[in-house]
């Protein structure tokens, strides 16, 4: 196809890096940043990132980004707004915040853009929040991450080289057909600024996530300012991208520049921050054991920590288990006997020697 | 005047929807589903043959370049049309994956020509399985010149199949093969059935044959193999090319205990590669009643405690000798029980033949047990009740509900609903997905409905009642298994009303 519409001219290598886009998920779960607010208040950390997002902006043309709160019940977008379902206030505030951008002439005007439409947005959402949301302590990261790798990937098929606006449709079954990483022109990935600690609860989700992100190279940075979790130390680890829980979190922006701005392109030639040992042992579902050598159920893939279940049935699925069937060893191999045949030689061989008709073979050696 | 207008035009709008029904024998809609009261679905390449021309369409607003937006998308959105149902399904698996390597492959009716395509594809499919079924097995069989040769032996690393697999076409390599003669389905059946004879009882064992010929040309009674097969518990699906053959049908009726739509015929290379992919889903278990044999079949899939170690990472200042491959190395993992040092997982340590494996390689296969429920197409008339613009999860705008536009244009006098239908029984004429019907079998489950396009370009995840634009519902369903919109909080709970300020919060 490409050779018959020519699109290989869109594929002309541009000199400059690739455009990047940088997706955010801010964590703005409300117990968490109470518990932090002497420390780390959210708006200065809201002050830091937007620095941040600007020096993104700033470090190439046509860098994007795009922001998501993950907040304690639901998540919702920071930036670029959403237009809403059925008022169509939606492009009228867009626009009246356009209009009070556009005043500034002092300010670069797609940083004042991010600006007011992430300051509104969150705004929105803190004033929305009703106690009842209050209910749950922790924090919609496996939506935010969902909706971001959703985000990033319709974005990739926009940027790819073939003309999404005349050929959208070819354009997507190309993308499908060869393996998109042929065709990427935008390089992307995903900060996360995490507060909240347990996410057990979304395990699944999670873990799908990761696997989506790893499958589409999109490496998963972590910025850890509160709690603490194995899940996205694991994200980290599987994806590419680089953990780091600040020591002092007052030095956020230094932290931010130095760790995570360069993106993919600039990463490749530069030492990153390790992540140190991540854990991968296994807990068992039965004691929540942390195991080296665990069992697992070959139906539902629990793991548990002894062979001796209850009744030998899965505490998961409740399925029949046996051990013997498991132990099925490679077939063993029958050791070849020896055969009659070499043996039969070797009787003349070594008794033989002396006897050996042979007429010249030991006598001359002697004499 | 227009009293009659609209007496006329409440005619034709019945009629029209007759119409559609009528057209639909000659497509697909009601002949599919006389053909299911035979008890045997149409076959996909007896199909394909008439709705060429048919499904280019105009669409409500005349044009052209729409209608083969949605058939792009329909197409798309086939795949997706998986049962999904949480089945109990065979999550470790071992394939032996047979390619034919007869001289039919040399059939340019892919480009550039069957081999070559195949292969292209195998290598894909190869990687997509591996992704998707990380604790599993495979291995590689070629059918070339009467007799069944192995490509790679059954492991779990799909660098070592890929590898070999391009090694089948590389004209430097020494395993390369030119497509030659005839293949042998019997021979292949053996061979596969010795390779997996030893593999244990709680995996399954599968054969996937790509099958470019029209014959098979076998030494002796393939009905005795077929029977084998099914004592050994073998399941194969056959892909076949260009048309049906009645051996392939029993193989693979006989060896999946009567259910045939296991054999498929790939009319183009898309839909090869389509019906590759497809194969990827861990197959259903099915409970081990005595099969229709009568032999004393062993259970299909006698549950088991499996022992694994979960070894931890290390980095070594030195480099030190891997014991998989004797590379030289910085890291890797060790055995949990003999220390081994291996360099990737999952793997069977060479030392004490532990399944060495990740905890987030399990993790991978769950969404196969916990599945995403297939999200809905959206009629207008529903797209205007919910009044969504965007899609929720990328933001890009979805098109307007052609509301008072099209009643204006096409005739004054109608009621907007009307026109909805109308223009929906339109554009539904070639898919035969008049939205009346629709309505009744959304509260039904119909998990099993044939995916289409939809008309508002929106899809509605069920349970979330959000709307998703097709490259979203695509990429959730295929590489995500997470629905945004759920795991966003928009819950059913909060329907309706309560989305949008969410959304503009």
């Amino acid at each position: 196809m490409n050779a018959i519409d020519g699109t290989d001219r869109h594929i002309k290598s541009t000199d400059g890096p690739p455009p990047s886009l940088l997706t955010i998920i801010l964590d703005t779960n409300p117990f968490a940043w109470a518990h932090l607010s002497s420390t780390l208040p959210l708006s200065s950390v809201v002050a830091n990132l937007l620095v941040f997002i600007n020096a993104h902006l700033a470090s190439g043309n046509a860098n994007e980004v795009a922001v998501i709160a993950s907040h304690n019940k639901r998540t919702a977008w920071l930036y670029p707004t959403p237009v809403s379902a059925h008022n169509t206030n939606g492009h009228i505030s867009a626009q009246n915040g356009a209009a009070s951008h556009t005043q500034n002439a002092n300010k670069y005007q797609p940083f004042a853009e991010v600006e007011t439409n992430l300051l509104s947005n969150l705004d929105d959402l803190l004033k929305t929040t009703t106690p009842d949301d209050l209910s749950t302590t922790t924090t919609q990261i496996a939506g935010a991450l969902s909706t971001a790798l959703s985000y990033i990937s319709k974005s990739t098929i926009r940027h790819s080289p073939v003309d999404p606006t005349l050929l959208k449709s070819h354009a997507i079954l190309i993308d499908d057909g060869n393996l998109t990483s042929q065709r990427i022109n935008l390089v992307s990935r995903i900060l996360v600024f995490s507060v909240s600690g347990d996410l057990a609860s979304q395990y699944i989700p999670v873990m799908n996530a990761i696997f989506a992100a790893q499958r589409q190279r999109i490496p998963i940075d972590i910025l850890k300012l509160a709690g603490d979790t194995v899940l996205l130390q694991q994200a980290c680890d599987a994806t590419g991208g680089i953990y780091m829980a600040p020591e002092s979190p007052q030095g956020l922006l230094q932290y931010l520049m130095m760790a995570f701005l360069p993106d993919a392109t600039a990463r490749k030639s530069l030492v990153l921050p390790s992540a140190g040992s991540v854990d991968f042992r296994a807990a068992c579902f039965c004691h929540r054991n942390v195991v080296d050598i665990g069992f697992v159920c070959s139906v539902c893939l629990s793991i548990f920590c002894s062979p001796n279940l209850q009744d030998s049935t899965c505490l998961t699925c409740s399925s029949v288990l046996s051990l013997s069937s498991a132990l099925t060893a490679a077939p063993a191999l029958i050791p070849r006997k020896k055969k009659k045949r070499k043996r039969a030689p070797g009787d003349g061989s070594t008794p033989g020697g002396s006897a050996t008709p042979l007429p010249g073979n030991g006598t001359p050696m002697h004499t | 005047m227009a009293d009659s207008d609209g007496e006329y035009i409440e005619a034709s709008d019945d009629e029209y929807i007759g119409g559609g029904g009528s057209y639909g024998t000659r497509g697909r809609g009601k002949g599919k589903k006389g053909q299911r009261a035979d008890g045997r679905a149409k076959n996909a390449w007896e199909l394909s043959a008439k709705t060429g021309l048919e499904s280019y369409r105009e669409s409500a607003d005349g044009t052209i370049g729409k209608s083969i937006q949605e058939r792009e998308e329909e197409r798309k959105r086939k795949r997706l049309r998986k049962d999904t149902k949480a089945f109990q399904r065979g999550i470790i698996r071992h394939i032996v994956l047979v390619l034919d390597l007869s001289e039919a492959m040399l059939e340019k009716d892919m480009r550039p020509n069957r081999y070559f395509t195949m292969i292209k594809y195998t290598q894909e499919y190869v990687r997509e399985f591996f992704e998707q079924n990380p604790i599993s097995q495979m291995c590689v069989m070629g059918m070339h010149d009467g007799i069944c040769i192995r490509v790679s032996e059954l492991s779990g690393n799909p660098a070592d199949h890929i590898s070999a697999i391009q090694g089948l076409r590389d004209p430097k390599s020494s395993t390369s093969k030119e497509p030659k003669g005839s293949p042998s389905l019997q021979n292949a059946l053996e061979v596969s059935r010795a390779t997996l004879y030893h593999t244990p009882s709680h995996g399954t064992r599968e054969v996937i044959i790509v099958l470019g010929a029209l014959l098979t040309l076998d030494p002796g009674d393939i009905h005795k193999t077929i029977k084998s097969c099914v004592q050994d518990r073998i399941r194969v699906s056959i892909i076949g090319m260009g048309g049906r053959m009645h051996i392939c049908t029993q193989i693979v009726s006989r060896t999946n205990s009567g259910d045939e739509s296991g054999y498929v015929v790939a009319t183009d290379q898309e839909l090869l590669r389509e019906l590759l992919l497809a194969t990827t889903t861990p197959p259903v278990i099915r409970s081990s009643a005595p099969t229709t044999d009568g032999a004393a079949v062993p259970a299909e899939s006698a549950a088991s405690l499996l022992q694994m170690g979960f070894p931890s990472r290390i980095v070594e200042e030195v480099p030190t000798l891997c014991a998989c491959h004797g590379n030289l190395t910085r890291g890797g993992y060790t055995c949990s029980r003999c220390k081994a040092k291996v360099c990737s997982l999952p793997a069977t340590c060479p030392g004490c033949h532990l399944t060495l494996i990740l905890s987030t390689h399990l993790a991978r296969s769950y969404h196969h047990l916990f599945p995403l429920r297939n999200w809905v197409e959206v009629s207008w008339q529903r797209a205007r009740e919910k009044g969504s613009k965007q899609c929720l999860s990328c933001l890009s705008d979805f098109p307007e509900p052609p509301s008072s536009h099209i009643a204006h244009t096409e005739n004054g006098a109608e009621s907007s609903n009307g026109a909805a239908n109308r223009t929906a029984a339109v554009a539904a004429a070639s898919r035969n997905t008049a939205p009346k019907g629709k309505q009744k079998k959304d509260d039904g489950s119909n998990e099993d409905e044939l995916a289409t396009a939809s008309e508002s370009f929106r899809y509605e995840c069920r349970d979330c009642k959000s709307h998703f634009c097709i490259d979203c519902d695509v990429f959730c369903h295929e590489v995500l298994h997470n629905c945004p919109g759920c795991l966003g909080g928009a819950g059913p709970r909060k329907e309706e009303g309560n989305v949008d300020t969410e959304m503009s919060g």
